[in-house]
């Protein structure tokens, strides 16, 4: 360096020392993508809107399940027996606990039966069939829930009538014939709740690592192609340029999970399911930890895939791979069960799903989900060592697609 | 004093020798030209000058010793090629690239913000760089090169596709540069750009230095032509040993002569057959001097 000379149009201080501070230079790297992603249009309203479904769906299954139904019955003026048999009826409903309600509609005669059925003050109409029986009428074909709640309470009332008669009673009648349920683990989910959340799970997976594994790749050629990569080479070491490429798209798919996932259980606290936060909560952050660990690995996987690329046209070949595993454990993870389920619970990757999915079944046992997280962690260091080394042998090679081989190969 | 140097730089790509044995020096304070044809090997050179190629046998020296990391995060470097972040804004760009090269945050965008006002870009600062014009975009894409005092400049083909203007702004910025005694080094196919800007030359040819100079030594060494005009017809000094006419036309010739001998008995031929107007020698141009080093 010479004297520096004066000169008049530049303001700025001598020139800065070579200082190591290259060292710090992912939080920039990471800075930067973490910026530009949650400044960019599509992304956010992309988001925005996932919200809204989730919100929207939540809303709807929980009005649909606090909604009360309630059926009006008519019976003709002084038909006790039909009275009864409505009153009945309207008992077993209220004792099942569910959502159903039936009323007692008293009107005139037959005639202000029909017209009430007619001008929709009474949903059905409760009369003799004059045999000995009895008819449910509506105007189109009677809603089914209320046709078997009536059903059964004509029924029971029926048999009871029938066995006094004959001189003996129900409860005698039906002695030992009683079955009973009961909850061995009061935490445990329903089959269908179970497959819904198991899906719910693996389509975080597959939202998170596809959306956020093709943001680090496309950022990664978008730079090759531009070659501002070479003037990053020359300021960073490419070591700090991957890392805080990771890190920054492992923060927006991190977040983004955790987004959803927050709205969701806030969705379930508010519904009739809500019995089951303690166990979806549990199996949420065991998920949301396998699947930091497990996009590390993803995220560098594709980092790779956008420095085989020489253009942005290239990323769907060199991508492949990555889309393959994903789309994969998608669909293995939300189809498997039993013992398939529980070797995917190990297999890492799949098990980042498969493993979160048992211990909402409560067929983990505690140290489960700790070792398969080891084996996550271990594979995960594994894949960033190889990616580290893939990345920094294709990111400056130019002219068309590197194969992992050449990448792993090249000396610079 | 810093001088960039390279000694026996060597890069091939399989069988192929792109950089065979390449030396020069880029010195201070001077504004060195880089020229060859397409595939001479101008960009694998200044690749592994930046560290962006490895280098398969030979080296770069810095001031007198081997580059380091640290020297090439003080060097400006504008690759072939080059884009920017197409959605993001000019300024923001300009300051990520010289913060990850370790320039303070706030320094970055004053300097930033200077230069980018006096390009006439200092209200479009805030715009994606995609909106910008071309000719815009390169001018952003130098003064991410000049951000931060760099120590040495290395640009590839900084001035394609800028008009004469354009091109004159940026040789003023690049001046002010070697004035403070750094090395600039850069390439173009432009010879008159090079012939009218550059205190020094290297013209590369196969993957070798061809020729290394001031342009004035350069024209020195290339072959001298001498003029001559007569009264009379020219056609005669086909005929003279020694000479090789390279152009007759009526009464003036250009010729080659292969030594001093020559030129005597052409001069002395041309004055026993009559007048003699003009016998002066040629300085060949720089685009001469290329196509013959490089033909």
């Amino acid at each position: 360096m010479t004297a520096p000379t004066q000169d008049p149009t530049r303001t700025t201080p001598a020139p800065q020392p070579p200082d190591d501070g290259a060292r710090g230079a992912w939080r920039l790297v990471m800075q930067r993508e973490i910026v530009t992603k949650a400044m960019n249009k599509a992304f956010v309203i992309g988001l925005l809107v996932s919200l809204g479904v989730i919100a929207a769906l939540a809303a709807f299954f929980t009005w649909q399940g606090n909604r009360v139904d309630t059926s009006t019955v008519a019976v003709s003026g002084g038909d006790t027996a039909a009275v009864a048999a409505v009153t009945s009826a309207a008992d077993l409903a209220q004792a099942e606990g569910g959502n159903d309600e039936i009323e007692v509609l008293e009107v005139g005669d037959d005639a202000a039966a029909r017209a009430a059925l007619e001008d929709g003050e009474a949903d059905a109409w409760l009369h003799p069939d004059g045999e000995g029986g009895w008819v449910l009428s509506g105007q189109g074909e009677p809603d089914g829930t209320l046709t078997r709640f009536v059903g059964t309470a004509v029924e029971q009332r029926t048999v009871a009538a029938n066995a006094e008669a004959a001189g003996t009673s129900v409860a005698e009648l039906s002695a030992g014939a009683e079955l009973s349920t009961e909850a061995l683990d009061a935490d445990a989910m329903g089959e269908q709740a179970m497959f819904f959340a198991t899906f719910a799970l693996s389509f975080l997976f597959f939202a998170g690592a596809l959306t956020s594994g093709n943001m680090i790749a496309s950022s990664v050629v978008e730079e090759k192609q531009s070659r501002l990569v070479e003037i990053i080479a020359t300021a960073v070491p490419l070591r700090q340029l991957l890392a805080g490429k990771i890190l920054g798209s492992s923060v927006i798919a991190i977040g983004q999970n955790l987004l959803f996932a927050g709205v969701g259980l806030i969705a379930v606290a508010a519904s009739p399911i809500s019995i089951a936060l303690p166990a979806l909560s549990t199996s949420l952050i065991w998920f949301v930890v396998f699947f930091a660990i497990g996009f590390l690995a993803l995220a560098a996987l594709y980092a790779v895939a956008g420095a085989l690329a020489s253009r942005a046209e290239d990323l769907q070949y060199t991508s492949t791979p990555m889309t393959f595993l994903v789309m994969g454990v998608y669909f293995l993870t939300f189809t498997a069960s039993g013992t398939f389920l529980t070797v995917l619970s190990y297999v890492p990757i799949a098990n980042v799903v498969a493993m979160p999915a048992r211990v909402l079944s409560g067929d983990a046992m505690w140290w489960e989900p700790v070792v398969s997280l080891l084996i996550l962690s271990v594979f995960a260091v594994i894949a960033l060592l190889v990616s580290e080394r893939a990345f920094r042998g294709s990111l400056l090679q130019t002219g068309g697609r590197i194969s992992w081989r050449q990448a792993l190969r090249s000396p610079s | 004093m810093s001088t960039l140097e390279v000694r026996n730089l060597t890069r091939t790509f399989g069988d192929l020798r792109a950089v065979d044995g390449v030396s020069f020096a880029a010195r201070d304070g001077l504004l060195t030209g880089f020229v060859g044809s397409n595939g001479a090997g101008k960009t694998s050179t200044m690749r592994m000058m930046m560290g962006v190629l490895a280098i398969t046998s030979g080296e770069v020296l810095f001031d007198g010793a081997p580059v380091t990391r640290a020297d090439r995060r003080t060097f400006g470097y504008m690759p072939e090629e080059r884009g920017l972040y197409p959605k993001q804004p000019a300024l923001d760009q300009l300051v990520y690239l010289a913060r990850l090269r370790g320039i303070p945050a706030a320094q970055a965008r004053t300097e930033a913000m200077e230069h980018l006002e006096r390009l006439g870009l200092g209200e479009r600062a805030k715009d994606h760089v995609e909106k910008l014009s071309l000719g815009n975009q390169q001018r952003v894409q130098i003064t991410a090169a000049l951000m931060g005092r760099p120590r040495a400049l290395i640009l590839d083909e900084p001035f394609s596709g800028l008009d004469p203007s354009a091109v004159d702004d940026m040789v003023d910025l690049l001046r002010e540069h070697t004035a403070r005694g750094v090395p600039v080094l850069f390439s173009s196919h432009q010879l008159d750009l090079v012939e009218r800007l550059c205190e020094r030359l290297v013209i590369l040819r196969g993957g070798r230095v061809v020729a290394d100079g001031t342009p004035a030594d350069l024209q020195s060494t290339g072959t001298v032509r001498h003029r001559l005009v007569l009264g009379g017809d020219a056609g005669w000094v086909r005929g003279v040993p020694g000479v090789h006419a390279v152009d007759v036309d009526g009464t003036t010739a250009l010729v080659e002569l292969v030594d001093d001998a020559a030129a005597q008995r052409l001069l002395a031929s041309a004055l026993e057959r009559g007048t003699v107007h003009e016998l002066s020698p040629v300085r060949p141009s720089l685009a001469q001097i290329y196509r013959e080093v490089t033909s």
